[in-house]
């Protein structure tokens, strides 16, 4: 039997009824048109379904909709503030940190809570730190590059 | 006369990819859609006898349940449920439901029976079947090697690999007022739209395939796919569309993939040290039926200027599925043998492996007799030896380790990959109220062709870059190639420079001896034109017009390396760290550089982005990636990505990129060649050779496994 959850999606209140077995990015993308966190290894180890769920990052794919009653849910699509990019975006597109661009919302919505994290990550930090995101054309240096310049502004901002 | 350097400019999709706006094809929003999920064969070999749908059709929202019963009758393999099982995961049927969730329940119902038969599963199984292709020779290698001063000889093995781009395989179909249209993540839009109203006994009129952006590919998504006209026919048949996403493991089983090959190399030097003797012998795994050419005599002769070659290939046909190219499939394998052998030639005689290459240098092809458009190689290796630092490298093996016993290699390896060029039709049209459209043959896979495409229509035209519309990957919009091979930026540069000029001269034309300020679009305005529209055709050196026939019938239509002047190929050298840690003996790869000769840079971002995806790509292969097979039940064995482990961010260290930037004038306008495949090629030799500089053990198999350096 469906349940109806209501919960917080980018900022806006929701609600919708959903069955036990409905995952967030099938709910997602079904009851909300919201393709940006995407379903692609089903294991919760590529990252590319990544989304907040409280603060938290969660793997979509692996996490049930049934439970989100109440919470506060962010995707890639409520990251920008109208015209205005979040600086992890901005950040990427300045040094080019994806190619096919499959796996980019769940790098951006990692890197987001990476940088929270640790404001002034080593190399190393972020490498760790994203090693459960996969980026199948390899853009990894270049997303190195993205995270540390975008650390750097969001730490200008503080 | 040649393009001169290009500016870097971010890539014109960059924004929708980081807003998660980019709509790859399982994303586009159709109402009524149905849900399908294929059931695969559970047996290796065999025929199915009986397929028993009664408990799929009792499950709640399963609509229907297609099997091969429901498929007009072909000579041939079909790409559509057969009764014959050729490999294990083949389809069987296809299930189509309200939900994901029902039609997931309903594939689990689908019972089958089988008469199965005895299997072949390995190369090297009881019951393989040989199959030798034309051999590649010139010269006279058999005399060369007999008057050889020094030789060497070793067997070099490749292990089969998949793909597994991030977008997984999918179909989604549309059947509406007698069309079919479909939307899937492939290579080759027009080459599906062919073979799809061949299967489903379609006029191809009726049918368009919509391919705008794709989730990667790597070659995964050159061939028809198994389940395309399975889930068109299904959409045919029910009057609503269809979508099927190929759940991972499904895609390891159906999905083409690397074959596994072999590769026997002899190598002969003069007195004098130089190479002048090159034999080899290449084999690789097929199915019983696949026609995957074991093309590995690509690069080998065309890399150091040797005249006397003798290559001989095979196929080794086994029940397995097709497979397919997967990102530089011939020259990546052979490479690593070849590169490998030359290290130990140059060992051998006592040579520093760099300054052995550069003494090497290529000017003709010794497989067609022309020379070769351009060869920069040299130029590769003296800058990346200086960037590297090479001349700091001892000579000896295991010289370098650091105080906790880690012992560091240098190695470096060589790659070509043939420049190829593919005909296209394509129209421009510049509007006067700003908006630009191109249509070309071309796919978005992540390389950055749509990037490319604004870089040249910038140079050649006065147009509006922020209302640029580029429409490729479609079927209704122009001819599609297969987007592969390298083949996209020269065949899109050709387009462009045709059209562009087509362009000026219709202006020229249109304002006559008048002096009219302002864009393009702004002079089309002053004289009160909407628009202005240009249809070119382009065609590869030496092509006549029955080139475009293919073009449009999405059969195989390009052109390359040979051509009638000359023969053009790209070229890399990549040269690379090791640090193997002392206890456990895993090999890291901190740092690479990696200099290529792909002609004129168009795009020297997403250019960039290229190599050193593709020294990611080599590093995966020559550590980690191998699919492999169950010889007791057939199949893959790790189909999945925790299994099937490729690289991430923490398996990478630095990678610098350089560029020759020297236009090939001879090969096309723009100067360019080809860069995407060769990024890869090299690479994993590299890797191989700085561990046997690291360790002193010379491993001759990818991937590189930690109990081979115990």
């Amino acid at each position: 039997m469906p349940r109806k959850i209501r919960f917080k999606l980018n900022g806006r209140a929701v609600s919708t009824d959903v069955m036990p077995h409905e995952t967030i990015v099938d709910m997602l993308t079904q009851h909300f048109d919201l393709t940006g966190a995407r379903e692609s290894c089903g294991q919760g180890l590529c990252g590319c379904c990544t989304v907040h769920v409280d603060e938290k990052p969660v793997s979509g794919c692996l996490s049930l909709a049934w439970f989100l009653d109440g919470a506060n849910v962010r995707t890639i699509e409520g990251l920008a503030d109208g015209d205005n990019l979040d600086p992890v975006q901005q950040a990427f597109i300045e040094t080019g940190a994806f190619q096919c661009g499959f796996c980019t919302p769940g790098f951006i919505m990692m890197t987001k809570k990476l940088i929270e994290q640790h404001p002034k990550p080593t190399d190393d930090e972020i490498r760790h730190y994203l090693t459960g995101n996969l980026c199948r054309c390899s853009a990894y240096p270049e997303i190195i590059e993205a995270v540390k310049l975008a650390a750097s502004r969001v730490g200008l901002r503080n | 006369m040649p393009a001169a350097p290009f500016p870097e400019r971010e890539r014109i999709d960059a924004r929708d990819k980081v807003l998660g706006a980019t709509a790859y094809a399982a994303d586009i929003p159709l109402p009524g859609l149905l849900y399908a999920m294929m059931v695969p064969a559970t047996t290796p070999k065999g025929r199915v006898e009986t397929v028993a749908v009664e408990g799929a059709m009792q499950v709640r929202g399963v609509v229907r349940v297609l099997t091969a019963f429901d498929f007009p009758a072909l000579p041939g393999p079909p790409p559509t449920p057969a009764t014959e099982i050729a490999y294990r995961g083949q389809p069987v049927a296809l299930v189509v439901a309200e939900t994901l969730e029902a039609a997931i329940e309903g594939a689990e119902a689908v019972r089958a029976t089988y008469a199965g038969q005895a299997f072949v599963p390995l190369i090297d199984s009881p019951g393989a079947a040989r199959e030798l292709v034309q051999p590649k020779k010139a010269g006279n290698a058999q005399a060369a090697m007999a008057g050889a001063a020094t030789t060497i000889e070793a067997s070099y093995v490749s292990p089969a690999q998949h793909h597994n781009p991030m977008e997984m395989l999918s179909t989604t179909a549309v059947w509406r007022d007698g069309k079919l249209t479909i939307y899937e993540g492939t290579q080759s839009a027009s080459l599906v739209r062919a073979n799809v109203a061949i299967a489903l006994h379609l006029d191809p009129a009726v049918v368009e395939v919509k391919s705008a952006q794709v989730g990667g590919a790597f070659g995964q998504k050159i061939p028809l796919q198994r389940q395309t006209p399975i889930v068109a026919l299904a959409a045919i048949l029910i009057g609503r569309p269809v979508k099927l996403v190929l759940p991972r493991a499904q895609i390891f089983h159906n999905a083409v993939f690397r074959p596994k090959s072999r590769h026997q190399v002899a190598l002969g030097a003069d007195a004098g040290g130089k190479l002048t003797a090159i034999r080899y012998d290449a084999d690789h795994q097929q199915s019983r039926k696949g026609t995957l050419e074991p093309g590995y005599h690509e690069s080998p002769p065309r890399m150091y200027g040797v005249a006397d070659y003798d290559g001989t290939a095979a196929h080794v046909r086994i029940d397995t599925q097709d497979p397919g190219a997967m990102r530089a499939p011939y020259p990546h394998p052979a490479q690593f043998a070849f590169e490998s052998a030359v290290d130990e030639l140059a060992h051998k005689l006592g040579r520093d492996p760099v300054a052995f290459r550069l003494a090497h240098q290529a000017t003709t092809d010794p497989i067609s007799g022309n020379p070769l458009s351009s060869c920069f190689l040299n130029d590769c290796l003296t800058e990346g030896a200086r960037r590297f630092g090479w001349e700091r490298r001892p000579i000896a093996q295991g010289a370098m380790v650091e105080p906790d016993g880690t012992l560091v290699g240098w190695g470096v390896a060589a790659g070509g990959y043939p420049a190829n060029v593919s005909p296209t039709i394509a129209t421009l049209r510049v509007s006067a109220d700003g908006r630009t459209r191109f249509a070309v043959a071309g796919h978005e896979m992540g390389q950055g062709i749509r990037t490319v495409i604004a870089q040249l229509l910038q140079r050649e035209l006065d147009v509006d870059p922020a209302r640029l519309e580029i429409a490729i990957g479609d079927t209704a919009a122009a001819p599609q190639h297969t987007t592969a091979s390298s083949r996209g930026t020269v065949s899109v540069g050709a387009a462009v420079t045709a059209a562009a000029a087509k362009m000026r001269a219709a202006m020229a034309e249109l304002i006559g001896q008048r002096s009219i300020a302002g864009n393009i679009h702004r002079q089309l305005a002053t004289v009160r034109r909407p628009f202005l529209q240009v249809e070119v055709s382009t065609l590869g050196p030496g092509q006549d017009a029955g080139a475009l026939d293919r073009l449009r019938a999405g059969a195989r239509a390009a052109a390359g390396p040979e051509y009638p002047q000359f023969t053009s190929f790209s070229y890399i050298a990549h040269f690379v760290e090791v640090r193997v840690e002392p206890s456990t003996r895993r090999v890291r790869v901190p740092r690479v550089v990696s200099i290529a000769d792909c002609g004129r840079v168009v795009s020297p971002r997403t250019a960039a982005s290229q190599v050193r995806g593709g020294v990611v790509w080599a590093i995966g292969a020559a550590l980690r990636e191998e699919t492999e097979v169950d010889p007791r039940f057939g199949g893959w064995l790790n189909a999945d990505l925790a299994d099937y482990v490729v690289p991430v961010n923490a398996d990478i260290g630095d990678i610098d990129v350089g560029f020759v930037d020297r236009p090939d004038p001879l090969f096309n306008a723009v100067g360019s060649k080809g860069l995407g495949e060769v990024a890869m090629v090299g690479a994993a030799a590299a890797i191989a050779n700085a561990v046997f500089h690291a360790t002193g053990t010379r491993v001759r198999k990818m991937p590189l496994r930690i109990e081979d350096l115990l």
